[in-house]
Formats: C-alpha cells, sequence, structure tokens
C-alpha cells in the first residue's frame, strides 16, 4: 500500500503546525506515547497515512523510525522530548511552548489540541515542500548557527599566536561568569512565567472554589482521616502504584500536586497532624514518572528491547516499593515537629 | 433585584478566596525560589557538565553509588527530563532500574533544590505551605524528604533491577 502525506493544524486553543507529515520506507511509524493503548487520533492518522500505528509505551521503537510522536502531554516533559530529538509531535491536549523544554517546542515539529477534524490529506505540492526532520540534527535553524561558529573559528585562528595581556584575559573570564548569571537567571523567570505561575493560578482557583463553596469540608471529612493514619497512607501509596492506574496519574504530577496541595490546606488547618507530611509525600506519589517510562528510557539510550520490558519491571517494582516508601518515610518521621 | 444582587456577591467571593491564596503563593513562594534557582542554575553553569560526567562515570560501577549518587548528580545537575540522558552511562541491563530510580528523586530534590524541578514544585511545596501556615519551620521536612529519598530510590533501583532481570532470563 502506497503511503500518503498527511497535514495536521492545531486545534482550538493549540499551538503550532500545520505540520505535513509524509511517510518513507524506513520513518513510517505513528507512536502513541500516551499511557498505553494506541490513541484515537495516533489511529486517525495511522489510517489515513497508510503507515503502522504502534504503542510506545509498551513497545520501543527506535528514533529514527517514527514518523511522528502522539502524546498527551500536560506540559512538562514528553511535549519537548521529542521536539528536541527533531522528531515531529502530536499533542492531543492544548499545550504550547512551555516546559523545561520549551525551547525546541517550534512550530515547524510540532502541533497541539489536536482532535480529528484537524487531520487532512495533504496535497502534493504541499508535500514536495515539507521539512526534512533529522533525528538529532535540527534542519534549518542549526545550519546558521553552526556556519557562525565556523566563523568563530577562522576568526579565533586568526588571533593565534597574538598574546592576551592580563587586563584583557581577567576582563574577558569576568565576562564569562556574569553572563553565566545571567542565563541562570533568565532560565529562571522562564519557567517562573512558564510553568510555576500557571500551576499557582490554576490550582488557586480550585483551591479558592473549594474553600469558599463548602466542598472544603467534605474533603477534610473523607481525605483527613485516611491521610493521618499509616494504614491509610499505605493503601494510598498502593492504589496509586497500581500497574493499569499509575500510568494515568502521572502526566505532569499534576494531580499529585493538586492532592498534595489539598493535604497541605489539612495540615494546615489542624485537621492532619505535621508529622505525617513526610509519609503523604510519598503515599501520593508512588506513580511518580509511571507515564513517562519509554521516553526516559530512550533518553538514557537504552535498546527498544529493553523499553519494553522495563516499562512493565517498573511498574511491577512500584507495587512492592510504593508502600515500602511510606513505611521508611513512617520511621523518618519519627521525631518531626514534636 | 436583591436577589441578583446577594448572588453576584457570592460569585466574586468564590473567586476572592483564590485570589488571597495566589497572592499569599506569589510573594511568599516565588522570590526565595527565584533567588535559589538563579544561584543553582549559575553554580552549575560554572561547575560544567563535563566534570559532572566523570563522576557519573565512576559511580556507575557500583550497585550502592549507581542508585545513589548517580540519580541524585543527574537530578540535580541536567534537572528533569534531562536526567534521564545519564543512563547513557549505565549498562543496558541496569537502564530501567536507573530511571526508575532517578524519576522517584525528581520530588524529594524539590524540598532543597528546587531549581531541578521547577514545573512539579507543588508536590512538596503543597504540603510545605500548610507547615508554614502553622508556624513551623521547613528545613527538617526538607531533608529529610531529601534522605529518604535517596533511600527510596536504592530501593528501588535493586528492586527494580531484580525484578527485571527475572523477567529477561524468562524470555
Amino acid at each position: 500500500m502506497a503511503y500518503q502525506a498527511v497535514t495536521i493544524k492545531a486545534g482550538k486553543g493549540g499551538f503550532g503546525g500545520p505540520l505535513t507529515l509524509v511517510p518513507t520506507d524506513t520513518r513510517n511509524k505513528v507512536v502513541s506515547i500516551t499511557g498505553g493503548g494506541i490513541h484515537p487520533i495516533a489511529a486517525k492518522i495511522a489510517e489515513m497515512t497508510g503507515c503502522p500505528a504502534v504503542d510506545g509505551f509498551s513497545t520501543g521503537v527506535p528514533d529514527n523510525e517514527i514518523m511522528v510522536a502522539i502524546v498527551d502531554c500536560g506540559g512538562t516533559a514528553r511535549c519537548g522530548v521529542y521536539p528536541k530529538k527533531r522528531i515531529f509531535t502530536v499533542n492531543v491536549l492544548p499545550v504550547g511552548q512551555t516546559g523545561p523544554l520549551a525551547r525546541f517546542i517550534t512550530p515547524d515539529i510540532y502541533v497541539s489540541a489536536v482532535d480529528e477534524s484537524c487531520i487532512s490529506l495533504a496535497d502534493a505540492s504541499a508535500a514536495a515542500v515539507a521539512p526534512k526532520p533529522s533525528a538529532g540534527t535540527p534542519t534549518n535553524p542549526a545550519s546558521a548557527p553552526k556556519t557562525k561558529a565556523q566563523a568563530k573559528e577562522e576568526v579565533a585562528k586568526m588571533n593565534e599566536g597574538k598574546e592576551k595581556n592580563l587586563a584583557t584575559r581577567i576582563g574577558i573570564a569576568i565576562g564569562g561568569v556574569v553572563n553565566k548569571f545571567y542565563a541562570a537567571g533568565r532560565e529562571t523567570i522562564d519557567i517562573t512565567v512558564k510553568t510555576i505561575l500557571p500551576f499557582m493560578a490554576f490550582v488557586s482557583m480550585i483551591l479558592g472554589i473549594i474553600s469558599a463553596s463548602g466542598a472544603g469540608d467534605v474533603i477534610a471529612n473523607t481525605i483527613s482521616p485516611i491521610a493521618s493514619t499509616l494504614p491509610g497512607m499505605l493503601i494510598v501509596s498502593f492504589i496509586c502504584a497500581i500497574p493499569f492506574i499509575s500510568p494515568v496519574l502521572g502526566p505532569g504530577a499534576v494531580i499529585a500536586q493538586v492532592v498534595g496541595t489539598l493535604l497541605g490546606v489539612q495540615i494546615g488547618l489542624g485537621n492532619i497532624p505535621p508529622q505525617y507530611a513526610l509519609p503523604a509525600l510519598f503515599a501520593i506519589d508512588a506513580q511518580v514518572g509511571c507515564d513517562f517510562i519509554p521516553v526516559g528510557m530512550s533518553l538514557g539510550e537504552a535498546e527498544p528491547e529493553t523499553i519494553e520490558l522495563g516499562v512493565p519491571a517498573i511498574l511491577y517494582s512500584r507495587v512492592i516499593t510504593g508502600p515500602i516508601a511510606v513505611l521508611i518515610a513512617y520511621v523518618f518521621s519519627i521525631g518531626l515537629y514534636s | 433585584m436583591e436577589t441578583i444582587a446577594t448572588f453576584a456577591n457570592g460569585f466574586m467571593d468564590l473567586f476572592r478566596a483564590g485570589s488571597e491564596t495566589f497572592i499569599a503563593w506569589v510573594t511568599g513562594i516565588i522570590p526565595l525560589v527565584v533567588i535559589m534557582m538563579t544561584a543553582v542554575n549559575s553554580l552549575i553553569k560554572l561547575i560544567g557538565e563535563d566534570r559532572v560526567n566523570g563522576v557519573a562515570e565512576f559511580a556507575t560501577k557500583y550497585t550502592v553509588t549507581r542508585y545513589t549518587i548517580l540519580p541524585v548528580l543527574a537530578v540535580i545537575f541536567l534537572c528533569n527530563p534531562m536526567c534521564y540522558t545519564f543512563g547513557r552511562f549505565v549498562e543496558e541491563k541496569n537502564k530501567p532500574a536507573f530511571y526508575d530510580a532517578a524519576v522517584s528523586f525528581v520530588h524529594p530534590v524539590t524540598g532543597l533544590f528546587p531549581h531541578a524541578n521547577g514545573g512539579e514544585l507543588f508536590v512538596y511545596m503543597g504540603i510545605a505551605a500548610g507547615i508554614t501556615q502553622l508556624g513551623l519551620s521547613l528545613g527538617d521536612l526538607a531533608v529529610r524528604y531529601f534522605i529518604v529519598g535517596v533511600i527510596v530510590i536504592l530501593i528501588r533501583g535493586i528492586v527494580t533491577d531484580r525484578i527485571y532481570a527475572h523477567m529477561s532470563s524468562k524470555k
């Protein structure tokens, strides 16, 4: 069957695109990394292009075979990892340039808030001009800096042999250090504005509504008794670690963060004793990173076979280590705030 | 008319409570986090990745350091999600366990080093906010969270290693 090129544009509230996907004989896998199973969008793209859809959560796929990665990332990790590798990325959630890898999320490689109506067959001319991404080496944007670097090298060569005096060298060294501080500040403000503040806005809205509407009392009466006993927390960690639940709870740690904030409110009100803060931190986090296992391992250059077995190994391991973590934290909480 | 006004007031109250929380967080949490993150980010840039790589290669040799020093360094120096790239120093059979250890540390690290996972601060900060509200200091909790985190990732590394070895021998 001949492959078909498709064009994907951003949905309502989405970012990036339109992307034109042109399958080739080697690069033809539609990989769905959406916490297990093939996402309907991945299935749709696969159907239209004639490419195989692969569940990236249970099957490892080498980067150079991925035509497009379908993710449902809330804004921390997955949405940036594939653009960083210059692999076409389709996010089904309306997430723009955010997260630690925001600078790699560019409209030529990434599109978000995609639903089925966003996907259409590409016409022949669009297919011809489609950019060809190659893993590792960015296309146009990188070629310019490269030549710049070469130019710099030439300048450096010309300067060779000319001794720099002490004052110049000290000046250059200080300049370098100051620049690093400045870059650090810029990175910090970037992440504050792009991820920390939006999260604060969204959670304080929820908290406000909960406390003003009276739902807070319900939470205080249900969550607090569970979170202020050891068996209660062991149960919470066990539930979070159940292999088919943990990948769903994972994305962006949003659920753990919201639950953490709700527990914090109850601790502040005195409904949960403060020393339970430590075991609670582990109880609500037994699922940490379970949504990200295949991607995380591929960042560590693991072979696809390793990833395939590694995913269930980690998920099973959590069922054991989740409650153990709570027990250890419980022991270490002895003497805390008393 | 009056009912409409009451309703409108009630409606606004829903959001007023939220705005107070927001102000408290922005003024109470952000300034300190911004300064800490800038300081640690600068330090990391000054030290440079190359020097960390040397330590990382050494740390992969022994089980204990592979699931403690290596992931801790990776998370502090490369932050979430690039810390998982340290998996390249690890033997193939240990890669799942290394990932498990590293990812399990991205929250315990935030008590002392918020820069390492700025996008997911509120697992810790949410609970910590309650402690602050009680007038208690956070240092003790942050240090214990870090220490327990290191112990937990070691156990997780070892357990996942065993399970993975068992599964791959069956295949």
